[in-house]
């Protein structure tokens, strides 16, 4: 007779539960791309029609308009509604995004590509850079609840909270890249740096992204401060930290418990804006003219380019669904009473 | 701690590195510096393939993008062109046969020189993509017949039996690619098949022409890899933020070129024009829509100079005339007796514009060269109440309660729509709204989400009332096909005209098919329009008196106001920008270079 040991589950559970979460997945994954094809074709408007008047807008002539224009049609999907699905879902089956409208006879998984490289470095290290200080001042704030810097920390967590991404961005390219134009105001690299590995091209890549990421990091960092507060508060209440402080323990060890425990709730969220990620940040890619997935999905709507605004709403979709069943996974890893199935 | 300090430091260095200097660049300089502008016809594609047939391609005109030649800004002639590759041309009396010379020392950035096959090799690319000159179908307006290579520098080109009056400026617009890298593109019996596909009869012909048609995707997406340029520039390197460009060293004018590189800088929106213009990073920027505010702001940028030329382009406020009241002229003309378009350009489009003289669907100055002293007898329809309150009597509304009334005694609700991103747009639209609601008129602005909606929906005849740009010269024909061409219900089929009725195949404007044009009796505009295709000058002219004409009188359109080209430059480090109203102004800054103008400033200039 064996006993499982608690809060260790077997590796049959385990990829019992792993293959659950796939299978939800991927039937997610499903809805999300039928639904998305379907809302995708009745976006009202001719996308030839939009790129002939506005190479028009541009000063174009129509001749030059119609020339550049003609061919895009080719490009349009044919067929009936369902024929067009069933296309859909077999290129799809095969990772076949099908070619872009807007950038003509490009393959859409080339262009997620390309954005998704652009995305990821911003996104994600604004990401865990205001999560990083966001947790670590909220416990502060929580910690020195009756004190000053508790007032200021709270405080900055509350405005900044409250200011739109939008507004922040803004403001910085205002500052820093108008006024005082130390920061560049728009691409991710300067173009005279040779691509490598080479102290000018990365130092231009970090000097383009720190803009962006400061503006995520401050965007972010409200609400992570504001959750991490409210959580050591609350968990400063509970009995092991009182029993902890009465058996003499050190302030790091106790800092330590308080850390860990508060903490566990925000991993969850954590996790969903990494998958959220790949959705990219929308305004700060257009004020930064940063070119990742955000800014793709933008512009393949107002082109309606439906191969790719399609591609791009699935790999969102995806990124949302692996970042979900990663959480859960590891919520059930880091967390023993999700293990145990109650309360530890 | 430690590690973390001295991450942090080299993070530092390696920002300052980049921060420091634009030198640590992989190619000597020798001293014409770094041109900073913007490509105003597109946005930078890092993605898209180095190929002038691809709308997005990273080719640029006037830098590595050449054509047979480049359109001057003529207010009537759209036949005059500055020579590019070709070096010069001649059309014959009837317009039958081109004869074009191409530059004796033109070569491609690898060495290779240019000659008549590959502009060859370039009209068999341009109609795998169709369109003007190169149609497919025979009976087409101006469409290639035949071209013949007389020797390496000297090609003829032969107009099919429609002979249009822009056949020399369509064929002169073609982009030039190498045979050498592109003509793997077309297969080798293409010309065979072009032939059947324009001279040969049913079943035969049509497969041809679907063969033909057939090669435009691969030729859209067709990447050679690296560029091979035969203009004053070769392109290096592009990311999503820029395109970089070096001289081409083979260039037949590099005698001209004073800049060692170029780069064209990327943009999401007009802010990011304007931070760099206030920043004083362009050497550079194409028209751009400013505010007062922003553009103030951008004067006091070190070197910063605004140059103005005409631009051929107007905008107005189209009528839906299916819709009503709409149909009723008088209702079309109490609205252009009630809006101030001094007020509504100051307020939409103060440096980008001005104020329409009256309705004539042309251009003030274009206006002007063609008509003479008759476009000063047209109504100007200057603001007046009283005169617009005899319209509206005329039209049988009646005012109650200080609102206008429709005849049948409910509400007029004028309701005008403009795509949200267009700010100049939406305000002009506030602007007349505001006019209207003064004179008792329940008037709103409805915006659509974006320019592709909002067409979508004007076309499918949705509004009563949007906005719409017309006047796009300097071809008479383009000119008033804004007015009566496909959105009022005039199609090309077969080569026949034909119209179609109100609400269907994009006619949203719903005008009538006749029209009355005074002295000149009852026209077709429409046929008047398809017939400035094909005319002489002197007939084109009495032609655009008619519709003038007509388009002042009935009103399609209540013209606004006429763009101005308003270009900023700055001197800060180089001068010999072109003058206002010159004929280049339309072109790219590399169309500049060629033709002598850009020159490196003097230290202390500026």
């Amino acid at each position: 007779m064996t006993h499982a040991v608690p809060g260790r589950p077997r590796l049959g559970a385990v990829a019992r539960k792993i293959g659950g979460h796939l299978g939800r997945g991927l039937a997610m994954i499903w809805v999300v791309a039928t639904i998305s094809f379907v809302i995708i074709r009745e976006i009202p408007g001719d996308p030839v029609l939009g790129q002939y008047e506005s190479l028009i807008q541009k000063g174009m002539s129509p001749e030059q308009a119609e020339r550049a224009t003609a061919v895009l049609y080719g490009f349009l999907p044919t067929g009936n509604l369902w024929q067009q699905y069933v296309g859909y879902m077999g290129s799809l089956l095969h990772l076949d995004l099908g070619r872009s409208l807007s950038t003509p006879g490009v393959e859409v998984t080339t262009l997620i590509g390309h954005a998704a490289r652009w995305t990821v470095l911003p996104v994600l290290a604004g990401t865990l850079l205001s999560f990083l200080l966001g947790v670590t001042m909220g416990v502060y704030a929580a910690i020195k609840r009756s004190g000053k810097l508790g007032d200021v920390l709270a405080l900055s967590g509350s405005l900044l909270h409250g200011v739109p991404v939008y507004v922040i961005g803004l403001l910085l390219t205002a500052i820093f890249a108008t006024l005082w134009p130390i920061m560049p105001s728009g691409g991710p690299v300067d173009v005279e740096f040779v691509p490598g590995f080479n102290a000018g091209y990365i130092g231009s890549l970090v000097h383009h992204a720190v803009l962006p990421v400061v503006t995520y990091t401050l965007a972010s960092y409200g609400g992570w401060i504001l959750a991490m507060k409210s959580n050591v508060v609350a968990v400063l209440g509970d009995d092991f930290i009182l029993a902890a402080e009465l058996r003499g323990l050190r302030r790091g060890f106790v800092f330590r418990y308080l850390a860990r425990n508060a903490i566990l709730p925000l991993f969850t969220i954590l996790a969903l804006s990494i998958g959220m990620l790949f959705g990219g940040s929308i305004f700060i890619e257009e004020i930064f003219n940063y070119p990742g997935l955000g800014l793709l999905l933008v512009n393949s709507i107002s082109s309606r380019d439906y191969a790719l605004m399609g591609g791009t709403f699935l790999v969102i979709t995806v990124g949302i669904v692996v970042a979900n069943i990663a959480a859960d996974l590891l919520y059930t890893a880091i967390d023993p009473r999700v293990r145990s199935g109650g309360a530890a | 701690m430690k590690r973390l300090a001295a991450i942090m430091a080299v993070a530092s260095i390696v920002t300052v590195t980049a921060c420091g200097t634009t030198g640590t660049t992989d190619t000597a300089q020798r001293g014409g510096g770094v041109y900073t502008t913007i490509d105003g016809s597109k946005q930078i594609n890092a993605s898209a393939p180095i190929n002038p047939f691809n709308p997005v391609g990273s080719v640029f005109s006037g830098y590595n993008g050449m054509a047979l030649a480049w359109p001057k800004n003529d207010p009537t002639d759209p036949n005059q062109f500055y020579p590019a590759i070709a070096r010069s041309w001649s059309i014959s009396p009837d317009r039958s046969e081109v004869v074009i010379r191409l530059q004796p020392n033109a070569r491609w950035s690898d060495g290779v020189p240019v000659t008549s096959e590959d502009v060859r090799v370039s009209i068999g690319l341009a109609y795998t993509q169709g369109g003007t000159a190169y149609a497919l179908d025979p009976k087409a307006a101006g469409a290639a017949a035949d071209i013949q290579v007389v020797d390496p520098k000297t090609i003829r080109v032969t107009q099919g039996a429609n002979r249009s009056s822009t056949f020399l400026a369509n064929l002169l617009s073609t982009v030039v690619v190498p045979a050498h890298v592109f003509g793997k593109l077309l297969p080798a019996n293409f010309w065979q098949t072009l032939k059947v596909a324009q001279h040969g009869q049913g079943a035969a012909a049509e497969k041809a022409k679907s063969q033909i048609t057939g090669l435009a995707e691969n030729v859209i997406a067709f990447d050679p890899g690296h560029d091979v340029s035969a203009g004053p520039f070769v392109l290096e390197r592009v990311n999503p933020g820029a395109a970089l460009l070096t001289r081409n060293p083979y260039f037949y004018a590099r005698q001209n070129i004073v800049p060692d590189k170029v780069k064209l800088l990327n943009y999401t929106g007009n802010e990011q024009i304007w931070n760099y213009l206030i920043a004083g990073r362009l050497d550079n920027a194409p028209f751009t829509s400013v505010p007062t505010a922003v553009l103030d702001r951008i004067r006091d940028a070190k070197g910063s100079e605004v140059i103005k030329g005409y631009s051929p382009v107007a905008v107005s406020l189209a009528f839906n005339q299916s819709h009503k009241p709409y149909d009723n002229v008088h209702v079309r003309r109490a609205i252009a007796y009630l809006i101030d378009r001094a007020q509504v350009t100051k307020i939409a489009s103060p440096e980008g514009g001005t104020p329409a003289v009256t309705t004539s669907g042309i251009h003030a100055k274009a206006a002007r060269a063609w008509l003479g002293d008759a476009f000063d007898s047209l109504n100007q329809y200057r603001v007046s109440p009283a005169k617009a309150d005899a319209e509206l009597k005329a039209a049988g509304m009646t005012k109650r309660g200080g609102h206008w009334t429709l005849p049948d005694g409910s509400p007029w609700k004028v309701r005008i729509h403009v795509p949200a991103s267009f700010s100049d747009w939406v305000a002009a639209a506030k602007s007349i709204t505001s006019q209207l609601g003064d004179h008792g008129i329940d008037a709103s602005v409805v915006t659509a989400a974006d320019y592709t909606l909002y067409l979508g929906e004007l076309a499918d005849g949705k509004y009563d009332l949007g906005f719409w740009l017309i006047g796009l010269g300097p071809s008479p024909y383009n000119i008033f096909q804004r007015l009566y061409g496909q959105a009022n219900g005039w199609q090309m089929f077969g080569g026949r005209l034909r119209h179609v009725a109100p609400g269907t195949e994009g006619n949203w404007m719903g005008g009538p098919e006749k029209a009355d044009a005074g002295a000149a009796g009852t026209v077709d505009p429409g046929e008047l329009t398809s017939k400035l295709n094909f005319a002489s000058h002197d007939e084109q002219q009495r032609i655009v008196g008619v519709l003038a004409k007509v388009a002042n009188e009935q009103l399609p359109v209540v013209q606004l106001w006429d763009y101005v080209n308003t270009q900023f430059v700055n001197t800060s480090r180089y001068t010999a920008f072109p003058p206002d109203d010159d004929e280049s102004l339309r072109l790219s800054s590399g169309v500049w270079m060629q033709l002598g103008m850009i020159k490196k400033a003097e230290k202390g200039q500026a």
